[in-house]
């Protein structure tokens, strides 16, 4: 008789718990700010750094704190920031996307610190570049050190060896990049006589729209804005505009012609490389640094053989018009809590160490690991040494992999030293990417809309963030018509985006010039 | 548990419930006191049991109230605002509600037909063997999916089913000919593939219970039966049944409560951006909104909409078994 109560307390029990499953904790008092310690948390590429390692000892010592750095791989990240914002320990300072609607809702309500007037009296945190500043804000406040990233990184990575083979010149237009992936596809480009090759790799995108997917960089070279952009005096989303449809159209008819790998929609973006390095597929739309991790995923596969990769800016349209998908400057901020840092005094106290944290020497040791150990300088470029010593290779990625996601004033593509690689392959790569950069930023299209969130999306993204790059994949597979695309874009207006397009519209038009 | 549920060789629960109600269920306070004392040490061990259901089970549904609330984790439990239904208006209101509803649904139907007898008739079948050794591998073999989780048997059904490599895609598509299907990724096969995930997981397990309910069956029966010139189907139907029949109906309830509980883990291992319309279900939903997104309170809210209907629903069908004149849950 027991065993039968328990049972429906269990039964009950069940029916009921998974409503639990957000139900967040309570708010005891936190401990008091003991400063010898900062709390941290940021992204991790890798495997975790250890607490005790050379690199972290280094840093340590520099800023005179003691650093507790709550590592979460990059994939998870979204998540676990939004369950660390429901909890009682947020760290002191953490990376965080100062648009994602958790973090919105409580920076608004006092969780976070107001940066705005408070960076420039910190030589290092002082923002460099007052667009970027503003595009990280909210609405115009500064909840965060915005972590710094170049202006422009995409790019289109090409196999070299199967461009010579199929006897073309680099891609300039959106046709040349299309016959190809048409040669990629039919020529046999790895010659063993079948035709099971193809020309784009595209993984499935875990980002929403305007999130530098291939698709939103394509949508771009056709004209459309990105993410959003003036139409008749009014700023619309990019995918309610006629260069939207034309971009898709264009890319619709790679996919029909098996010029994509099939499995687009579901291919996991950690493998976005294999089909490349495998020799299934040519080319891969994304950044200028995948050029580089290509080749050093060539040059582990067979080390003599590395010369397979080529890289180009962004497309022509046909007739000759370029527009160049640029990146917003920076990825995340570093904002403070208010949890443990609760005066102003304890806030300066944490600003001073940021400050010391991102000066030359601190930069360095988060961009380039410790000079004499895993690089030494020659000239201003930092040359890797020692690469072979499983110490030293350790200290590199904990660089590469960690401790460059706590840069704002150097960081990811923009180290305090720029590198110098032991391969001419790999050190071309590099070189190319500043002078692309400067020359496409000229053509770039920048989304006016960046520094402001409309409230109604921080209520209603859940629902309304998911329609647009659904339905681009379902009209691309061929699911959807055209038709449907576009029902489905009246669709995200009805379901709340015309709010978003009106408070979008009123918020920039309050923005500081 | 089970042989709690197999009433052994008592074709009538009715009659032998009687008795045992009149015994634990004395008149006076008093008496119950004493009976209380009296087993004072079944009621000690009952109390971690007890302990563990009041921190872990009722004491977080305090954060239920949240629901109610739009909560924001700042500024507290008690320092965020009461919006009262704003949440569920929202909810039923909302654009997904139908969708989320039909997909639920139409889920928990397919898993009840196909899923639900599938250990049934395993059971029977493995029951029906006559060399012990070949039914306990079997038995073995068929249940190690079940502790398989479910992001391996998620990254096999790419492996076998995916258009690029899929080793079974590719084997069908050589012998019906025409178009490569690339089944993880269309809409109309997400839901045969879940089915087929679940049979090939959980079958196996889900056996134990009624081949536990099988072996008390009285061999005499059986004796009895075929001196009486029954046959195998004949057995089966008058004595195997109704022998198995408390642990079927337990099962029917319990299952029935889980109705809105399409498995959280193995539905999101297969959505994608090109199946999400009838993939998105309850609990995905809630994931979706309140981990990813940080809508907590509507998260709670879902969740809380999906934990009363399946309340409503182990009550109903309680009620409904019993009305049937079955033994029911309590």
């Amino acid at each position: 008789m027991k065993i039968r109560k328990g049972r429906r307390l269990a039964a009950a029990a069940l029916a009921v718990s998974t409503a639990l499953t957000v139900a967040a904790c309570g708010d005891d008092e936190p401990e008091q700010a003991s400063f010898d310690k900062i709390t941290v948390m940021t992204r991790l590429f890798g495997t975790a750094p250890d607490p005790a390692g050379e690199l972290q000892q280094a840093i340590e010592k520099h800023i005179g704190k003691k650093l507790d750095i709550t590592w979460v791989p990059n994939a998870d990240y979204g998540d676990k920031l939004n369950v660390t914002l429901a909890s009682n320990n947020i760290p002191d300072v953490m990376a965080v996307d100062e648009k994602a609607p958790a973090f919105v809702q409580a920076a608004q309500a006092g969780a976070f610190w107001d940066l705005t007037d408070k960076l420039d009296k910190y030589e290092n945190l002082k923002p460099a570049d007052e667009r970027t500043a503003l595009n990280s804000s909210i609405n115009g406040k500064i909840y965060g050190i915005y972590r710094i990233r170049p202006l422009l990184r995409s790019a289109i990575v090409i196999r070299k060896d199967w461009l010579a083979k199929v006897g073309l010149q680099q891609p300039e237009t959106v046709d040349d990049l299309y016959n190809v992936a048409k040669a990629f596809t039919e020529q046999d480009p790895d010659g063993n006589g079948k035709k099971d090759t193809y020309g784009l790799i595209i993984p499935k995108w875990p980002g929403p729209y305007a999130s530098a997917s291939p698709y939103d960089v394509i949508e771009t070279w056709f004209g459309a804005p990105n993410g959003w952009g003036e139409r008749n005096g009014k700023l619309v989303p990019g995918f309610d505009t006629e260069e939207f449809i034309q971009a898709n159209r264009y890319l619709k008819k790679w996919i029909d012609e098996g010029l994509v790998n099939k499995d687009f929609a579901t291919l996991d973006s950690a493998n976005w490389n294999d089909p490349f390095v495998q020799g299934k597929g040519g080319i891969i739309i994304d950044v200028d640094v995948r050029a580089n991790q290509l080749v050093d995923l060539f040059k582990q596969k067979t080390p003599n053989d590395t010369d397979k990769v080529v890289m180009v800016g962004n497309m022509k349209r046909s007739d000759g018009q370029k527009f160049s998908y640029p990146f917003t400057g920076y990825n995340n901020v570093l904002a403070i809590s208010k949890q443990r840092i609760r005066t102003e005094k304890q806030l300066e106290e944490v600003l001073e160490t940021l400050n010391k944290l991102q000066d030359k020497t601190g930069s360095a040791l988060l961009t380039n690991g410790i000079e004499g150990r895993n690089y030494k300088l020659e000239g201003d470029k930092a040359a890797l040494i020692n690469q072979e010593d499983p110490a030293v290779k350790q200290i590199q990625n904990d660089v590469d992999k960690a401790f460059v996601q706590l840069g704002t004033r150097a960081s990811v593509g923009l180290g305090q030293y720029a590198i110098k690689y032991p391969d001419e392959v790999s050190q071309k790569l590099y070189d190319q990417r500043k002078p692309q950069m400067e020359e496409e930023l000229k053509t770039a299209v920048h989304n006016p809309a960046l520094p402001v969130i409309s409230p109604t999306l921080v209520q209603k993204g859940a629902t309304l963030n998911l329609i647009i790059p659904d339905a681009r994949i379902k009209y691309l597979s061929g699911t959807i018509t055209e038709e449907q695309l576009r029902a489905e874009v009246k669709r995200w207006y009805a379901s709340g985006g015309t709010q978003v397009a009106q408070e979008t519209n009123d918020l920039v038009s309050k923005l500081p010039k | 548990m089970a042989t709690d549920l197999v009433p052994g060789v008592a074709p009538d629960t009715r009659k032998t419930r009687r008795p045992r109600l009149q015994r634990v269920a004395p008149k006076n306070p008093i008496s119950r006191l004493v009976t209380a004392s009296r087993h004072r040490w079944l009621y000690l061990m009952l109390l971690p049991g007890v302990a563990y259901f009041l921190a872990f089970k009722y004491w977080p549904m305090y954060g239920l109230h949240i629901a109610f609330k739009d909560y924001i984790p700042f500024l507290g439990y008690s320092g965020s605002p009461w919006v009262g239904l704003k949440h569920f208006e929202e909810l039923f209101t909302g654009p997904d509600f139908g969708r989320l509803m039909a997909n639920t649904l139409i889920l928990a139907l397919l898993t009840i037909i196909f899923v639900f007898p599938a250990p049934i008739v395993v059971a029977l079948l493995l029951n029906e063997l006559r060399i012990n050794i070949v039914k306990r591998s079997v038995q073995s073999l068929i249940y190690i999916p079940h502790f398989l989780s479910w992001t391996i048997v998620a990254s096999l059904t790419y492996l076998l089913f995916s258009a690029d490599f899929g080793v079974l895609a590719n084997a069908i598509h050589d012998v019906v000919g025409g178009q490569k299907t690339d089944y993880v990724a269309q809409e109309g096969w997400f839901r045969p593939l879940i089915i087929l995930q679940l049979l090939w997981k959980q079958t196996g397990w889900g056996t134990i219970i009624y081949l536990a309910a099988l072996a008390s069956v009285d061999t005499q029966l059986y004796e009895a039966a075929r001196v009486d010139g029954a046959g195998r189907w004949r057995q089966l139907w008058h004595i195997t049944m109704p022998a198995i029949r408390p642990a079927i109906v337990v099962m029917a309830i319990l299952t029935s409560g889980n109705i809105m509980d399409t498995g959280f883990e193995q539905i999101w291992l297969m959505t994608s951006s090109l199946n999400r319309s009838v993939s998105e279900v309850f609990d995905t939903y809630v994931y979706y909104i309140g981990i990813t997104q940080g809508g907590f309170s509507y998260a709670t809210a879902v969740g809380l909409f999906k934990g009363v209907v399946g309340v409503f629903l182990i009550v109903g069908s309680n009620w409904l078994a019993k009305r049937l004149g079955q033994r029911g849950l309590y």
